[in-house]
């Protein structure tokens, strides 16, 4: 029970972000029990929880640079896509080959793209990212370009499938807590320490015995992990799939989130994911202004509070240390 | 027995020689200062023994093995570990991280036990309690939970030393530690390092403060413009014609 | 075939002297303040949509509506500058911030420009309506020349500029060292200012220029802003006379491709160098300036 009490003491030291998690939890709650398109919102959120909770430990832990992950999620969004879709697979299997596919693409990317540093790493991230694009408005056989592929049935096992509403959201929300927990497991464990070293100082890890190369590619990898299975995600609970859906509006999107819930934190992220997915109601139409907001809001934080609403909380305890 | 051997050790940087055809031995155990003037090529020799750097010639010999160009982070498996002249520390980690991180060598354990937490309980526990014993050594137990980008300046370099010393290291490379430190903070960090010695571990230092080095160092090697110039006790090397010509009235203000 | 190759490198070299005027806008703010301007871009959109503005709901003539047009753009590049690179600048924030605020940037201004001026894609007149030359079985349009000369006298300019006055020697030397430069009473945040506002000017001639060719739509920013990325970092980052050069080689590269493999590998044959300059070798065709 001490995590109760650990808790309620995180949440004395930082009331305004205790109220903002309560009224999230709040808000899903009030979704779920009343129903309607909101919940389709909160998919969203749930599935964008897991990708930039991804992101987070190769640029938030790590320190790396990735404008190009949505590629990850775009090639196993497609490759489930496709399967299910086209050629009858089952779901579980489909979305399982588009993981390891991405993981794959990772893994013979990742190698000489790490070596890379500052804007060099972003602008290969960014192409990489844009390459995937290509491909699936290009590879119009496979991937019906622009018009994208429709009717993907929902996720299930043989019989039983999760048809309605609700019963994905929990679904994602499990996925999605599932991802949290292993974020915060790997923050702090021996593993997210490396990481973290390596955003420090890659010269004092490398004097400590760390390897960062290697390093690097695993943040790497496991970050992919996360955006592969969100892309699978997003395809089964939408039932739809365009170029679009990981196109650059995704990598701002994620973006905005990582910053406005604080780059770093594993709470942080998920906090961003929330607010940002719920915050505009509309989800499926990629609206004119919602990007132009997004766009300066983004500017905005990044000029005025960079670490995000999770820095809120290390504020009041530096006041409080000041005081003392 | 020798537990660093540097064998003509040259480092070219295009036309600019560095470090020129230096060969040292240092033996285990005991504190062995390098100094010499500004420029004179100290922390890009240290850099070339640590793999931060591939020397342009000679070898580096460490325990008997050939590291020459190896990879910082293999020679630090191997039991050589630096310090850095401008505190490398992971500034959002906090104090007790910091040291925790230099555990890693020492522990195992991937992305299968960070995600299950349990089973590296006991390994974890040991973390702990090794890095607050350091922390206990070097004085800082008081700070382990500040996020070391608040320390004051003194005690970040001490922390950098706990951290260093986590990776139990049989050769520790120490660039400057005492820079910037205020008369009270040294004395500290000569008793600190005269302790380390005295557990057995043999260190390496650069350093600029005379007295500083002439007080805890066993022997005492000059580089001057890249080259070797001297080498031996502090008392020798003070009278050294050459060293004293190189560092033109560095030695009389130390003794003033 | 022949034929087809050499017309391809034609509009290859045509479209490539396009992307190193986008990639020397690059060189310029990166030399005075090491940011990647990722709106850069939009530049070059909004250079040719204010021409189209300007002619069409103003009635002006193409000489006169392109001259404002680029100027308005050079303010433009000012205020971001202003709005958005300076607090940054001054707040010390890490570069990867100060990218991602650009691209940020990017978006805003492209949806800014959509909510006002629609989706249609726009075009403009052809600089001289004459039929195209023929020389050694190659037709070249008058706009080709229009383009490789202009690039060619831009080019020119820029270097007289550097290496001449004053105001060019000073950004030359905020760019070496900033610190040094300040010292010397050079005013560091002005000169990133002018920057910003000639990297503006560029993109907006490189907008100006290529929009007859084909269209503009408040969504072109971004291809443009890789490819004169690509055209830099193949020409080795820094230096505006490796731009050029990187900017032909990719508007060739990317012309044979197209004619050899399909116009689908338009992209990903652009995206793929950029991809192997980066891996293989990031300083570029000329190496790195500094």
């Amino acid at each position: 029970m001490t995590w109760l009490t650990t808790i309620w003491a995180e949440a004395r030291r930082a009331p305004v972000l205790a109220l903002l998690w309560a009224a999230a939890a709040a808000l899903v709650i009030y979704v779920f029990v009343s129903g309607g398109y909101l919940i389709a919102v909160l998919h969203f959120a749930a599935i964008y929880v897991v990708f930039v909770t991804g992101l987070n430990i190769f640029m938030g832990f790590a320190g790396q640079v990735s404008f190009g992950h949505n590629a990850f999620a775009a090639i196993s969004g497609y490759a489930s896509a496709v399967l299910t879709a086209t050629h009858g697979w089952e779901p579980l299997p489909a979305a399982a080959l588009g993981i390891l596919g991405a993981l794959l693409c990772a893994l013979i990317v990742g190698y000489p793209t790490l070596r890379l540093r500052g804007h060099y790493l972003a602008m290969a991230t960014l192409a990489i990212g844009l390459i995937v694009y290509e491909v699936a408005v290009q590879w119009q056989s496979v991937t019906q370009g622009y018009m994208g592929i429709s009717g993907i049935p929902p996720l299930g096992i043989g019989r039983f499938t999760v048809t309605s509403d609700r019963a994905i959201l929990i679904f994602l929300i499990i996925i999605a807590a599932l991802g949290v927990v292993a974020a915060a497991g790997i923050r702090h464990s021996r593993l997210g320490r490396a990481f973290v070293a390596i955003a420090g100082s890659e010269d004092a890890a490398r004097a400590l015995g760390i390897d960062v190369a290697r390093y690097k590619l695993a943040a790497f990898l496991i970050s992919a992990f996360y955006a592969a299975i969100a892309g699978s995600l997003f395809v089964h609970a939408v039932g739809f799939v365009s170029p679009e859906v990981y196109g650059l509006h995704m990598v701002v999107l994620a973006f905005t989130m990582l910053y406005v819930g604080g780059i770093g934190t594993v709470a942080g992220a998920t906090l961003g994911a929330l607010v940002i997915g719920i915050l505009p109601e509309t989800v499926r139409r990629f609206s004119e202004y919602q990007d132009l907001a997004y766009g300066a809001l983004l500017i905005l934080i990044l000029i005025y509070a960079p670490g995000g609403l999770a820095s809120l909380s290390s504020l009041s305890t530096r006041k409080k240390k000041e005081d003392a | 027995m020798s537990l660093l051997k540097l064998e003509k050790v040259t480092q070219r940087f295009g036309g600019l020689v560095a470090v020129d055809n230096v060969s040292l031995e240092i033996k285990q155990g005991g504190i062995t200062a390098i100094i010499g003037p500004n420029g004179a090529g100290k922390t890009t020799l240290f850099n070339a023994i640590s793999g931060f750097r591939v020397p342009t010639e000679g070898r580096v010999i460490f325990d008997g093995d050939d590291i020459t160009g190896l990879a910082p982070e293999r020679a630090a498996r191997r039991g050589l570990v630096r310090t850095f002249q401008l505190a490398q520390l992971f500034e959002t980690l906090s104090v007790l991280e910091n040291v925790k991180v230099g555990r890693h060598l020492h522990t195992s354990g991937g992305l299968i036990s960070a995600l299950t937490p349990w089973r590296a309980r006991a390994i974890e526990a040991g973390v702990d309690r090794i890095a607050h014993g350091l922390l206990t050594r070097v004085g800082l137990a008081f700070q382990a939970e500040t996020p070391a980008s608040a320390l004051p300046y003194g005690q970040k370099r001490l922390l950098e030393i706990a951290r260093a010393l986590a990776a139990e290291p049989k050769l520790l490379l120490l660039d400057e530690p005492a820079a910037g430190l205020n008369r009270n903070e040294t004395s500290r960090l000569a008793d600190l390092i005269r302790a380390i010695a005295a557990q057995g571990v043999t260190v390496l230092l650069i350093e600029h403060d005379m007295s500083f080095v002439m007080n805890i160092a066993d022997r005492v090697a000059v580089l001057d413009f890249g080259k070797l110039i001297a080498e031996g006790t502090p008392a020798e090397v003070q009278k050294n014609k050459d060293v004293i010509a190189a560092y033109l009235g560095t030695m009389e203000a130390a003794h003033a | 075939m022949p034929e087809l190759i050499a017309q391809s490198i034609a509009s290859g070299i045509a479209i490539g002297c396009v992307y190193g005027l986008i990639g020397i806008g690059f060189c310029v703010i990166y030399n005075a303040s090491g940011i990647v301007n990722f709106a850069q871009g939009a530049f070059v959109m909004l250079g040719g949509m204010i021409t189209y503005i300007a002619i069409s709901r103003f009635g002006l003539p193409l000489p006169v509506a392109a001259v404002i047009s680029i100027v308005v753009v050079a303010a433009i590049g000012m205020v971001l500058e202003r709005l958005v690179v300076r607090p940054l600048w001054d707040r010390k924030s890490t570069m990867f911030v100060m990218i991602l605020a650009t691209l940020a940037a990017q978006i805003v201004i492209e949806r800014l420009t959509l909510l006002t001026a629609g989706d249609q894609p726009r075009t403009l007149p052809m600089f001289t309506d004459y039929p195209p030359l023929r020389i050694t079985g190659i037709a070249l349009s008058y706009q080709f020349f229009w383009i490789v000369g202009c690039s060619a006298l831009v080019i020119a300019g820029l270097a007289w500029f550097f290496a001449s006055t004053k105001t060019g020697k000073a950004m030359r030397a905020c760019s070496i060292n900033a610190e040094a430069a300040a010292l010397q009473g050079i005013p560091v945040s002005r000169m990133l200012a002018l920057s910003f506002a000639l990297s503006a000017a560029l993109g907006a001639l490189a907008g100006v220029l290529v929009t007859p060719t084909q269209y503009t739509a408040f969504n072109v920013g971004v291809p443009f802003a890789i490819s004169g990325f690509i055209a830099a970092i193949v020409g080795g980052f820094g230096r505006p006379l490796g731009a050029l050069v990187g900017g032909i080689l990719l508007g060739v590269a990317q012309s044979l491709a197209v004619v050899l493999l399909g116009a689908g590998f338009k992209n990903v044959a652009a995206l793929s160098i950029l991809l192997l300059f980066l891996f293989v070798r990031p300083t570029g065709v000329l190496g790195a300036a500094k």
